[in-house]
């Protein structure tokens, strides 16, 4: 131990001039739940895709429990046990739902039966069972954003990346998708989450991130984060903070 | 579904087993077994098209590469039959390695032309070769046996079918590359990496071609670069594996024995006419594609699956 689960430094994430992300460092800590706020096109999801391997930093350095893994594909990681949704789902839409589940479970349960019996453990924490024999293009979307959520847990990871996957919901959906972030947490999986609802943010976060174009200008508890007027000022403008 | 498979593949080697016994007309028997033929080219180009989306419009390649693999062999070396078949397969198999690594990170049409212009380079290669006979092809000693070529090809076939659909729908391996198929960037994140396995599935479906190949050779005693080498021959496979349902096994080879039985009997009875082959091959295919896109075999098991789902929604 020791490491932190998640170590980004001074990372850059350049498109040409355009820096979407900027210079941003931060730590997870193990068993923490840090959200990752900021206005849209803040860089948010070009983070995570830099930190779970689909984009390759420009400059900067990424460690998972105190190894490198800055540059390591997508596929590495998750053996590894970085697990992360896509803010648009990428259901494996010809397959079953049980089939999308046990696609990642067969990274640790390699022989098939293992993997189907931890399939249905999986749906059944994430309350799809009944829907396992459909196919995954027949779900509605809090069907495939829980879709997500299963084949990222499935991986077995100890850190879950979840990219807005509250997006859509109805506040029923949302106090059930936040009942089970925190029944993953209390696994002992450590989660980041990008989140627009705010709410969401402040019951679930230990610790917040904001990010404005692409720069970090905040990090602290919820409270902290909330009456922090560089925050206020991203979010609502420069005469409301004044 | 596992019984019923063992049931049928039973009643399909009885029926395998007892053809030369029943046909004794060479000529049958020489239709049936080329027919055989094509449901191998036709499933083992499915493998890859249906089960990853890549479109090989080199298949013929592979074919081409076994059979000549197979006659080098057998004419230079004096390799026997069977070593010299698979190492046919070997080669086409080294070949997909080869061309798969740089060509499988191209995404649609581009592998589609890449496969295409490298079966050119190989036919030309051919064509220009000492060791392949150029132009004047090759000559294999003649072993005139339909019935050996009828189970050798049948049974490699068999073979072939048997394995693709325990790797492809049995075991974990083909889900993967269901998944691969269905989204590469969501099966990276589940721990897949897309480029290893679309080789894996590349080689999987050059070996058994190379082999079917170096069988022709054998069969047929004489190859140049264009029967072997030339387009008609993937044009054909991708053709019956289309008409008859991409991304199934069974498909295929339902496409294969119906276009291929086609194929013969206008061949045979109206070759007067063989120029409307192609022509009628063309239609064909653009008439199935745009009214059967799921091809035949999709769409008659869709409406089988449909009349049966009602059916059990009226008994609830």
């Amino acid at each position: 131990m020791g490491h932190p689960v998640l170590n980004v430094q001074s990372v850059t994430m350049a498109f040409g001039g355009l820096r979407a992300v900027d210079d941003v460092s931060f730590d997870v800590k193990p068993g923490e739940i840090v959200g990752l706020i900021g206005p849209n096109g803040a860089g948010k999801t070009t983070l995570f895709n830099v930190i779970s391997g689909y984009l390759k930093p420009t400059q900067g350095r990424i460690f998972f429990h105190g190894d490198d893994i800055t540059g390591k594909p997508p596929y590495d990681l998750a053996k590894i046990g970085i697990g992360r949704t896509f803010q648009i789902v990428k259901p494996f839409a010809g397959l079953s739902v049980l089939e999308n589940v046990m696609v990642a479970v067969l990274l640790k349960h390699p022989s098939k039966k293992n993997a189907e019996a931890n399939a249905h453990a999986v749906l059944e924490f994430t309350g799809l069972l009944d829907k396992a024999h459909m196919p995954a293009s027949s779900l509605t979307l809090p069907g495939r954003k829980r879709l997500e959520i299963a084949k990222a847990l499935a991986l077995e990871p100890s850190l879950l990346l979840l990219d807005e996957v509250m997006a859509g919901l109805n506040p029923t959906e949302v106090k059930e998708t936040t009942g089970l972030i925190q029944q993953v947490r209390d696994r002992g999986v450590t989660v980041l989450l990008i989140e627009h609802n705010m709410r969401v943010i402040m019951s679930l976060s230990h610790r917040v991130i904001v990010l404005n174009y692409g720069e970090k200008i905040a990090e602290g508890s919820p409270k902290e984060v909330a009456e922090n007027p560089l925050v206020i000022k991203a979010y609502l403008g420069e005469e409301m903070a004044v | 579904m596992g019984r019923k498979f063992y049931a049928s593949i039973s009643v399909v080697v009885l029926l395998f087993l007892v053809v030369p016994l029943v046909v004794h007309d060479t000529f049958y028997l020489r239709v049936i077994t080329e027919a055989i033929m094509w449901i191998g080219l036709a499933v083992t180009w499915d493998v890859l098209a249906g089960y990853t989306g890549y479109l090989n419009f080199g298949h013929g390649a592979f074919f081409g590469i076994g059979a000549y693999t197979t006659a080098i062999l057998m004419v230079h070396k004096g390799w026997p039959f069977f070593a010299a078949s698979i190492a046919g397969g070997a080669m086409a198999g080294l070949g997909a390695l080869i061309a798969g690594i740089p060509t499988l990170r191209l995404r649609g049409a581009y592998f589609a032309i890449a496969t295409w212009a490298l079966a050119r380079a190989i036919q030309q290669l051919a064509l220009i070769l000492d060791i392949t006979g150029g132009p004047d092809g090759m000559r294999l000693p003649p072993f005139l046996q339909p019935g050996f070529f009828f189970y050798v090809m049948g049974g490699t076939v068999l073979i072939i079918f048997i394995v693709f659909w325990y790797l492809f729908e049995v075991h974990p391996f083909g889900l993967k590359v269901k998944a691969i198929r269905e989204n590469e960037d969501g099966a990276m994140a589940m721990g897949l990496n897309p480029a290893r396995i679309k080789i894996k599935v590349f080689i999987i479906s050059a070996v058994p071609t190379g082999i079917i190949g170096g069988i022709y050779a054998y069969w047929i005693t004489y190859i140049d670069p264009s029967s072997t080498l030339g387009d008609l021959v993937t044009d054909q496979a991708v053709v019956m594996a289309v008409f008859g349902g991409l991304g199934t096994l069974i498909g295929p080879a339902i496409g294969a024995l119906i276009i291929s039985t086609f194929k013969t009997y206008f061949w045979a009875y109206l070759s007067d006419y063989q120029v409307l082959y192609l022509i009628i091959l063309g239609g064909l295919i653009a008439l199935s594609v745009v009214f059967m896109p799921d091809g035949l075999w999709g769409t008659v098991y869709g409406k089988i699956q449909n009349a049966r789902l009602a059916g059990s929604k009226e008994k609830r």
